[in-house]
C-alpha cells in the first residue's frame, strides 16, 4: 500500500508537539542572481505578496510560543530583507537558536556585532569556487574577495561558521581547494552534495550539470577527506547525497521540519511543489498538523516515491500547489 | 535522545483507514521539541543544506 512505510515509522515526527527546525524563506529577492540557485532568486525576484515587517513578528512571536529550537533564516538573500535583523533579535532574544544562511556579500562587522548577542548555532556562507574566475562564473556579480571578508568577520565576532558549495561542472575541479580554505577560514562544517535540479538550476541543468565522471572523482575526493580529517574540527556533510536520496528516506522517517516560503506557505517537501498551509491563515500548530497529516496521505507518499525515482520530477518543486492547502483542512 | 525513552507503541500511528488520512488527535501526549532532538540528519537534508 502506498505510504505505508512513513505511516509506520517510528521518528520524532510523530512525537513531538511542534517542529524542531524552521527554514523560514524571508525572501525571494537576491543581491545576487547564481546559476545553481534552487529558489529562482535573482535581483527583482521578491515574491508580490511576501510577508511583511509585521506579518514577520507575528510568526517569529508564533514560533517563539510554540518552544520552537531551531530557526533558519535564509532566502533568497536574507540580508537583503529590511526587517531580517529585527526578526532574528525577536527570535534569538526570546532563546530561539539561529542558523543565517547568506551569501556573504554584505555581512559586516557592524550586523555580526548585533548577531552575536544572540543564540547562533551557524552563519553558512556559500563559496561555490576557490578562484574569483570560477567563482564569479557561478554567481555572476558577486565578489569571492567579499564572500573571504565575511568568512573571516563571522570567525572575528566568535560565531560559528559553516561553509556550503554547490557543485556544477564549472566548480567542481576545485571543491578541494574550498574544503581546504573551510579548514583555513576555521568553518565548523562543509556542506555539500548532489545538484539539485530545482530552481534555477533545473532551468539550466543541461549546462550545469556535473558529469558521471566528475561526481565519481568528486564523492572519492569527499570520502578521502573525511577520512583524513576525522580528528579535525571541521565537519564534511554531504549525506544524504542527493535529493533523491533524501525524499526516500523521509518516506521511512518524515523530518520534523518546516518549510516556510516567503508567502507564508507551508511545503510538504523542499524538492516537492505541494503546499499544506498557509501561515497567514493558519496557526502555527495548524500547520504542523497538516503537515503530519500530509506525510499520512497515500498519494502524497506515492507523490514523494515518484520524485525519489525521477529526478525530472523535482523541476517543478517551486511552482507551488495551492491545491494542497485544501486538501489538508 | 528522548526517543528511546518512548515505547514503540507511543510512537507509531494507528494503522491508516483506506478512506484517508490517519487523525493524529487521539495522540496521548506530544514531547515539547529541544535542541538536543535537533540531529545531524534533521540538518543534513540537502534542501536545508542549500538553501
Amino acid at each position: 500500500m502506498p505510504g505505508t512505510e512513513a505511516l509506520t515509522g517510528g521518528g520524532q515526527l510523530w512525537r513531538l508537539k511542534g517542529p524542531l527546525l524552521v527554514a523560514w524563506q524571508m525572501t525571494r529577492d537576491c543581491d545576487l542572481a547564481c546559476l545553481h540557485c534552487c529558489t529562482g532568486s535573482a535581483p527583482g525576484k521578491r515574491l508580490p505578496d511576501e510577508l511583511d515587517a509585521a506579518e514577520s513578528q507575528r510568526l517569529a512571536g508564533e514560533l517563539i510560543a510554540n518552544e520552537i529550537p531551531y530557526v533558519l533564516l535564509c532566502g533568497g538573500e536574507p540580508l537583503v530583507v529590511p526587517h531580517f535583523l529585527a526578526v532574528a533579535m525577536r527570535l534569538g532574544r526570546a532563546g530561539v537558536q539561529l542558523k543565517i544562511e547568506t551569501n556573504g556579500q554584505r555581512l559586516d562587522a557592524a550586523l555580526l556585532q548585533e548577531l552575536a548577542k544572540l543564540p547562533i548555532r551557524s552563519v553558512q556562507v556559500s563559496l561555490d569556487g576557490d578562484t574569483p574566475e570560477v567563482y564569479a562564473r557561478q554567481r555572476p556579480g558577486a565578489s569571492l574577495e567579499k564572500a573571504h571578508a565575511a568568512c573571516r568577520a563571522v570567525r572575528a565576532a566568535g560565531l560559528p561558521l559553516e561553509i556550503t558549495f554547490a557543485p556544477t561542472r564549472f566548480n567542481i575541479h576545485e571543491a578541494a581547494a574550498v574544503i581546504e580554505r573551510a579548514r583555513s577560514l576555521g568553518a565548523f562544517r562543509f556542506n555539500t552534495g548532489a545538484l539539485m535540479r530545482i530552481g534555477t538550476a533545473a532551468r539550466l541543468w543541461q549546462r550545469l550539470q556535473p558529469s558521471a565522471q566528475q561526481y565519481r572523482e568528486f564523492r572519492g575526493l569527499l570520502e578521502r577527506t573525511a577520512v583524513a580529517m576525522a580528528k579535525e574540527p571541521l565537519e564534511l556533510c554531504y549525506t544524504p547525497f542527493s535529493i533523491a536520496d533524501a525524499l526516500r528516506r523521509s518516506i521511512v522517517d518524515p523530518p520534523a521540519t518546516l518549510l516556510v516560503l516567503p508567502n507564508g506557505w507551508v511545503k510538504v517537501a523542499g524538492a516537492l511543489p505541494q503546499i499544506c498551509a498557509d501561515l497567514r491563515r493558519d496557526t502555527l500548530q495548524d500547520a504542523w498538523t497538516r503537515y503530519r497529516t500530509a506525510w499520512c496521505d497515500a498519494a502524497m507518499v506515492d507523490t514523494v516515491r515518484h520524485a525519489a525515482t525521477d529526478e525530472a520530477r523535482q523541476a517543478d518543486a517551486n511552482a507551488w500547489q495551492t491545491d494542497t492547502v485544501v486538501a489538508y483542512n | 535522545m528522548t526517543q528511546a525513552t518512548q515505547s514503540t507503541q507511543s510512537r507509531q500511528p494507528a494503522t491508516p483507514s483506506a478512506s484517508g488520512p490517519r487523525k493524529l488527535s487521539d495522540k496521548p501526549r506530544w514531547e515539547t521539541p529541544r535542541m538536543e532532538d535537533v540531529s545531524k540528519e534533521v540538518i543534513a537534508q540537502p534542501y536545508i543544506r542549500f538553501t
